[in-house]
C-alpha cells in the first residue's frame, strides 16, 4: 500500500512537472507572435475608421480601392505598419485615444474607440470622423459575441458602409445618429439601416456611439474645432 | 473489436461515428459549424488532440497508478488543448478570434475522454493512435457537412465565397445554432435508414 501512493504521487509530480514545463516553453516561444498579431488585429480596426484614401505609397485610391480594402478588410498586411510609421499618429487626451490621419502635415481624419454593450457581450468599435469632426468616414465594430446572422452582422461591411457621410455633429451642437429598426429614411443623414431581429445590439450601438462621442466632442473636440477656427480668422466660418 | 488499423480508422466515420452514433461532442459540432472555414480549423484541432492524447496515454497505460487514471487523462488532454490554442493564436489568428472559447472547450469534448478511457487505457500506441485519428475524422466529417449545408443554405457561400447570388436572403435559422440540431438530426436519420442500425429503446 504505502508503496503504491508514493508511486502514486511521483507519477503525478512527473506528469505535472512535464506539462507544465512544455507549456511554459510554447508559451514564451509564440508570445512575441501572438501580440503582433493582436496589434495588427487593433491597427486594421483603426484603419477602417480611418478609411485613408491613399496607400502606403501617397498613391490616391478610389473608393471601390478604398471601400475593398479597409470596410472589407483585404488590406495587405505589410502595408499596416507603414501606415502607422508615416501616416498614423496617436494621442493621448482626457477622453482616451485619438488616432490622427495626416499626410504632408494636413490632417485627413479622426478616429476614437468606442464600446458598450450590445445584447450579449461587449461590441468594440473605433470610430472615424472627417476632419470636421461632425462627419462619421468610417466604423468598425469587432470583438463581439452577438449572435451570428443576427447581432453579429454589425460586423458586415454592409452594416458598417451604412454608417459613412452620416453626422455626429450638425450645426453646432451633437446630434442623436439612430440605428433604425429596418430600412433608414431615405437621404436621413443621422439614420442608419438597422439589422433585422438585433434591435437590441443595433441600440447599444446606438447608445455608446452617441455618449462616446459626446464625452470626446466635450473634452477633445470642441478644444480642436476652436483652434481651427482660430486658424482661419477672417476667412467665412462654416455655414 | 477492429484490429487492423484500417478498421480502427474507418470504423468511427460512419458504422460507430462519435457524433451521430455515440452522440458525443453535439455542443461543440452545433457552435462552430455556421461557417465552413472555422468548422475546418476545428476539425484539424479536434483530430491532433485526439490522436495525440491517444497515444500519450496508451503509452503511460501500465504505469498510470489507477486512483488518478482520469485526472492524469485530463491534464494530458488540457495541455495538448492549451498547445493547440496557442499555436492557432500564433498562426491562425483570424480563426482562433471566430472559434474563441470553442478550442478550449475541447478540453471538455467528450470524444477525447471518451477515447482516452474507452480504447488507449486498453490499447498499445499504435492502435491507439490510429483510433484517435478515426475518431477525429469522423467527428470531422460531420462538422464539415453540417457547416457545408449551414453556409449554404444561411449565408449562400462555401469558405467564404459567395456561390448563391447576392439577391439570396439567407435562411436564418442555418445560421443560429437550432439549425445545426435540424442538420445533425437528419443526418442520423439518413445514416440509420441507410446501415439499418437501430439502437435497442
Amino acid at each position: 500500500m504505502q508503496k503504491d501512493e508514493i508511486h502514486t504521487i511521483k507519477f503525478a509530480a512527473i506528469v505535472c512537472l512535464v506539462c507544465s514545463l512544455s507549456l511554459a516553453g510554447i508559451r514564451t516561444v509564440l508570445l512575441p507572435i501572438q501580440v503582433r498579431n493582436q496589434r495588427i488585429d487593433n491597427q486594421i480596426n483603426v484603419l477602417k475608421a480611418l478609411f485613408p484614401d491613399f496607400d502606403p505609397q501617397g498613391n490616391p485610391l478610389t473608393l471601390e480601392e478604398r471601400d475593398s480594402l479597409f470596410t472589407q478588410g483585404r488590406v495587405p498586411r505589410e502595408w499596416i505598419p507603414l501606415y502607422f510609421d508615416n501616416f498614423v499618429t496617436t494621442e493621448d487626451t482626457e477622453a482616451g485615444p485619438l488616432y490622427i490621419l495626416s499626410r504632408d502635415d494636413q490632417i485627413v481624419a479622426y478616429a476614437f474607440p468606442a464600446e458598450g454593450k450590445g445584447l450579449w457581450s461587449t461590441v468594440h468599435s473605433y470610430i472615424g470622423l472627417e476632419t470636421d469632426l461632425a462627419t462619421i468616414r468610417g466604423v468598425t465594430f469587432f470583438d463581439h459575441g452577438e449572435t451570428p446572422g443576427l447581432g453579429g452582422e454589425c460586423s458586415k461591411p454592409w452594416f458598417q458602409r451604412n454608417f459613412r457621410g452620416q453626422k455626429l455633429w450638425d450645426d453646432g451642437a451633437p446630434v442623436t445618429l439612430e440605428v433604425a429598426k429596418g430600412r433608414a429614411e431615405p437621404n436621413s443623414r443621422t439614420q442608419v439601416d438597422g439589422m433585422s431581429g438585433a434591435t437590441i445590439t443595433g441600440n447599444g450601438i446606438q447608445r455608446f456611439m452617441n455618449n462616446i462621442f459626446r464625452t470626446y466632442n466635450e473634452k477633445v473636440f470642441e478644444s480642436l474645432r476652436a483652434e481651427a477656427t482660430e486658424a482661419t480668422e477672417g476667412v467665412a466660418s462654416h455655414g | 473489436m477492429a484490429k487492423n488499423p484500417k478498421d480502427i480508422v474507418l470504423d468511427p466515420l460512419s458504422d460507430n461515428n462519435p457524433i451521430t452514433v455515440q452522440m458525443l461532442g453535439i455542443c461543440s459540432a452545433l457552435a462552430v459549424t455556421a461557417q465552413l472555414n472555422t468548422a475546418f480549423i476545428m476539425s484539424i484541432a479536434v483530430i491532433l488532440v485526439v490522436a495525440a492524447s491517444n497515444t500519450i496515454i496508451s503509452l503511460m497505460r501500465n504505469h498510470i497508478p489507477p486512483k488518478i487514471r482520469m485526472i492524469v487523462e485530463m491534464v494530458v488532454i488540457a495541455t495538448l488543448v492549451i498547445t493547440v490554442d496557442q499555436l492557432l493564436k500564433a498562426f491562425a489568428f483570424e480563426a482562433s478570434k471566430q472559434l474563441s472559447v470553442f478550442v478550449g472547450l475541447i478540453i471538455t469534448n467528450c470524444i477525447v475522454m471518451g477515447r482516452a478511457e474507452a480504447f488507449a487505457m486498453q490499447n498499445p500506441p499504435k492502435e491507439a493512435f490510429f483510433d484517435g485519428l478515426g475518431n477525429g475524422l469522423g467527428y470531422s466529417a460531420i462538422l464539415i457537412i453540417v457547416a457545408a449545408f449551414r453556409e449554404f443554405l444561411g449565408a449562400g457561400a462555401l469558405f467564404g465565397f459567395q456561390v448563391l447570388p447576392e439577391s439570396y436572403p439567407g435562411n436564418g435559422l442555418m445560421v443560429i445554432a437550432p439549425g445545426a440540431f435540424v442538420v445533425i438530426g437528419l443526418i442520423i436519420w439518413l445514416q440509420r435508414t441507410v446501415t439499418k442500425k437501430y439502437e435497442e429503446a
